[in-house]
């Protein structure tokens, strides 16, 4: 019987892997969720009602219900409706860039409506158009002040992503699981889980907290 | 009401306001409004709080619809459909009470927005335009510098200088010291007095009594959104007809003399 430390080192690569993974998985998802909350919060602006309804109907779908479940759906329900099987990292994505798009999408709206009416006017009043207007003038200032609120989803997302392992996706939360049950070495492993998880997320929280101080809304 | 010797009365008028209505829910804002601006001339639009100045200039380059009446700049309806407001916008500069820079830019970009982004201008060009403004308003120094690093009183001059930009034939001026400090409402006056002198054709909503009798060519007094009494500012000033205009000015302190030290710059 190996003990509890060296099993970790024998598998060391395989947590490397499943750390990577989940790195990446929380990347991915971010580079998506963040084009695919300004869509959503562009439409929940919209002039036209259906548009508005529609959009606000996702994103309180995908708010509302928990993440774990909005993954077994993707997982097993798309296939049913749509005959598409996807892999399961794309299935693994699908979920987390619907989930985080819809959270984006509330942080960007806070963030475009809080730009007070006076820039709007000041930018047309030059002869902008509307989206002149919006990607040069309140986008730009919208963004400085939501970086914050974006961080902290990226916090959440990081380790939200271990979710995934529902559906065997070879995460770091899967390697480790997977090790657990193959060797009926339990606390070492869930430690070892906890320590890699704790090390890479620790950091991130650390900048998190620091973007919240540096990018306090100054007026 | 004499129109007779009033300023580039020789001219159609370039901007022209005819029985305008404007209603914010149960508010009537403006109540059939009527007055016009000359080309080369400076109007000052005066009168309580609330009594439709401001909203008035918002209609004029169409920040704000309409519920009656007709505005007219350079002859064409500003509220026509399918019209082009941003065409209207683009001739006629306006500087705002709370200046409304844009905080992420610099004071630089702050100017050269409108050219490069609305008039296609390229970055060299509005750079020397700019350059020149700031010049201008006395800001060539603080070029490089955000917004937020400026008084209020170099705000509101990067501010004109930003409308100036668009190179408009008309300026609007919403109030444009009363967010001020005492001290630097002089130097945003003498920037608009010089601006003024070299015949630019300008609407200054305003609460200076000083500024409106030394610069205006014309001045309008509203009250409760209607125009009560118009004419040149010694007639405004020193001889009122109506007995409304009377009591605001006299409520502000005004009795014939000269105020405060308004920094008309000579």
């Amino acid at each position: 019987m190996t003990s509890g430390w060296s099993l970790i080192w024998e598998n060391a690569d395989r947590f490397a892997a499943g750390a990577l993974l989940t790195v990446e998985l929380t990347v991915l998802t971010m580079i998506l969720a963040i084009p695919g909350g300004l869509v959503l919060a562009f439409l929940r602006l919209s002039r036209w009602r259906v548009v508005r309804f529609a959009a606000t109907a996702f994103v309180e779908l995908f708010r509302s219900t928990p993440l774990i479940l909005q993954i077994y759906w993707v997982y097993y329900i798309l296939p049913v409706f749509t005959e598409i099987r996807l892999p399961g990292l794309a299935v693994a994505l699908t979920g987390l860039v619907c989930n985080i798009s819809s959270y984006n999408s509330e942080t960007f709206r806070a963030g475009i409506v809080s730009i007070r009416r006076g820039q709007w006017n000041a930018g047309l009043a030059l002869g902008m158009t509307n989206a002149q207007v919006m990607l040069r003038i309140v986008l730009p200032q919208a963004a400085m002040r939501v970086l914050p609120a974006l961080a902290s989803t990226w916090v959440s997302l990081f380790k939200d992503t271990a979710l995934v392992s529902v559906i065997h996706v070879n995460d770091l939360a899967y390697v480790a699981l997977k090790i657990r049950t193959e060797t009926f070495v339990i606390l070492p492993v869930l430690n070892a889980m906890a320590l890699f998880y704790w090390l890479m997320g620790y950091p991130q929280a650390k900048l998190v907290d620091w973007i919240h101080r540096r990018y306090k809304v100054a007026e | 009401m004499s129109s007779t010797g009033r300023v580039g009365a020789d001219q159609p008028p370039i901007l022209t306001f005819e029985d305008v209505t404007k209603r914010y829910g149960d508010l009537l804002a403006l109540q059939g409004v009527s007055c016009q601006v000359n080309r080369g001339e400076v109007v000052c639009m005066i009168g309580p709080s609330g009594s439709g100045k401001s909203t008035l200039l918002r209609c004029a380059n169409a920040l704000e619809t309409l519920e009656g009446g007709r505005i007219t700049f350079d002859g064409a309806d500003v509220h026509a459909a399918g019209g082009d407001a941003r065409k209207v916008r683009q001739r006629m500069g306006m500087v705002f009470q709370n200046f409304e820079l844009f905080p992420h830019l610099t004071v630089l970009r702050n100017v050269t927005i409108g050219p490069t982004t609305v008039l296609g201008l390229d970055r060299a060009a509005a750079d020397a335009r700019a350059r020149a403004l700031l010049a201008k308003v006395g800001l060539s120094d603080k070029a490089g510098q955000h917004p937020a690093a400026l008084s209020g009183g170099q705000q509101q001059r990067v501010a004109i200088a930003r409308a100036l930009a668009m190179e408009p034939a008309l300026m609007l001026f919403d109030e444009p010291t009363s967010a001020l400090d005492p001290e630097t409402i002089g130097e945003v006056l003498s920037v608009m007095k010089a601006l003024a002198d070299e015949g630019m054709t300008m609407v200054v909503v305003t609460h200076e009594m000083d500024f409106a009798k030394r610069v205006a060519d014309w001045v309008v007094v509203f009250d409760q959104g209607r125009v009560i009494e118009q004419g040149p500012p010694r007639q405004i000033f020193e001889a009122a007809t109506v007995q409304r205009t009377r009591e605001f000015l006299s409520h502000l302190g005004w009795h014939g003399e000269s105020i405060a030290e308004v920094a008309a710059g000579e």
